[in-house]
């Protein structure tokens, strides 16, 4: 509400001063029309019929006023029923489970929190950054033993070093060996058998020729 | 003058007396309503005390029945009401500190009774923010037994009329509309008894304004419509 608007309202209401203002309000064409509007409401709302309590309430209420008989004590509700007594039960069991509960949460909490702290952070593994950080702690190699602890590899070797252990080893050698040395690819044409490298132990070899 | 409408008894108490003989019984016949307080608590002066409720029993009743829409509640609000100002008064006066604000103290007190109700009744949980666009909450959307403003124009009067409509206002605008013209408060203390600004408790008058002549204008098309059919 623009404050054009809210002296309007205040005019309209006799709660600002100055006849003049209200006509410089009024000479904007859209707070006049507004002007308007609100009074032809405000009229009807300035005879709006007022009530009276029926006459016995008043009679209740001067009676209590001169002898103090009907009122409550203090703290108490009057347009309140008492309250049963399994609602008066929760009201007190359920913040108290509450209570509790929140307690223990917060124990626990404190507990995890004291067991977290004396940890020394050296003690755990960082997170791998380059390739030098692939390598693991030392630690580690405890449950190797020691014959087949493997060494570190060069930086030339594409196998990462935790690779290194002997049957990953023998493994990869294997590997190398079933594969040809010139690459295939889906969809190149069909070559003899005898074109693919052999001769040598481990290699394919026509099964002909396996016994010679 | 309108700033101090609710201290109105007391600027006429306050006012010179020395041009009319009349006006030499003026304090006494319209005593402040502190004067009042004071004798009744410390004089235990039952026609003090009758004399206030008297005095303010249309303001806080009207406020009270437009706000819960039932006479028979707005009865009990009330006496409930005037059941807490005694005892509080009888409580080294309470909270009231006088200065004037009697009826604003009271009407403090009723409208906590209209909330306490309202609330046990689930029939205060949307009164938001959009009410300041002037659009109802849920709750007024919902099918009321009390029949809509459009269907009491027929055979209705004006008054009764206004009264539907008022009734069809989301609550905050309702509230401001009924301590405005119900119960006499300025826009000033109208913000301090609801907890909100002045600017807020003017717009809430300009929207309810704006409403009020639509919902007006609607009825009156349509018991023309009526009419003429």
């Amino acid at each position: 509400m623009n404050n054009g608007t809210k002296d309007i309202l205040l005019h309209l209401y006799d709660e600002a001063t100055g006849a003049e203002d209200l006509r410089s309000l009024l000479r904007d064409e859209e707070l006049r029309q507004e002007h308007a509007a609100l009074s032809e409401a405000k009229f009807r709302l300035d005879h709006l019929k007022k009530e009276r309590p029926d006459p016995f309430v008043l009679d209740a209420i001067l009676a209590a006023a001169a002898t103090g008989e009907g009122l409550p004590t203090s703290g108490q509700r009057m347009d309140r029923a008492a309250l049963p007594v399994n609602r008066r039960l929760r009201k007190v069991v359920i913040p108290a489970l509450s209570t509790a509960a929140v307690i223990l949460f917060g124990v626990a909490v404190g507990q995890f929190s004291t067991n977290s702290g004396t940890s020394k952070p050296q003690d755990t593994a960082a997170m791998a950054v380059g390739p030098d950080d692939l390598v693991p702690p030392e630690s580690l190699y405890r449950f190797v033993p020691p014959q087949q602890r493997p060494t570190p590899a060069s930086k030339s070797d594409p196998r990462l070093a935790w690779d290194d252990a002997a049957p990953i080893l023998g493994m990869h050698r294997r590997i190398q060996t079933l594969r040809p040395d010139g690459r295939l690819d889906w969809g190149e044409e069909a070559v003899p058998l005898e074109s693919l490298p052999g001769n040598g132990p481990g290699r394919l070899q026509m099964t002909g020729t396996r016994s010679q | 003058m309108a700033q101090t409408r609710l201290g109105q008894t007391a600027l006429v108490a306050a006012t010179p007396v020395v041009t009319f003989p009349y006006a030499i019984q003026l304090p006494l016949m319209h005593p402040a309503d502190e004067a009042l307080v004071a004798r009744y608590v410390e004089e235990a002066d039952q026609a003090a005390f009758r004399t206030l409720v008297e005095r303010h029993q249309e303001r806080v009743f009207s406020y009270l029945r437009g706000m819960v829409k039932d006479r028979e509640v707005a009865n009990d609000l009330f006496q409930e009401t005037f059941y807490r100002v005694i005892r509080a008064l009888h409580e080294e006066r309470g909270s009231y500190t006088g200065q004037g604000k009697f009826l604003g103290w009271v009407l403090r007190i009723a409208r906590n009774a209209a909330l306490d109700h309202l609330r046990a009744r689930k029939k205060w949980q949307d009164m938001g923010p959009d009410d300041e666009t002037g659009q109802t909450g849920w709750w007024d959307r919902l099918p009321d037994d009390a029949p809509s403003a459009l269907e009491l124009v027929q055979g209705t009067e004006e008054r009764d009329l206004l009264t539907a409509c008022i009734d069809q206002l989301s609550p905050d605008q309702r509230e401001v509309v009924l301590l405005r013209h119900a119960s006499d408060l300025t826009f000033r203390e109208i913000s301090e008894l609801t907890d909100c600004s002045i600017n807020t408790a003017l717009g809430r008058m300009r929207y309810a304004l704006v409403n009020l002549r639509r919902m007006m204008e609607a009825a009156r098309q349509n018991e023309h419509i009526a009419v003429s059919n």
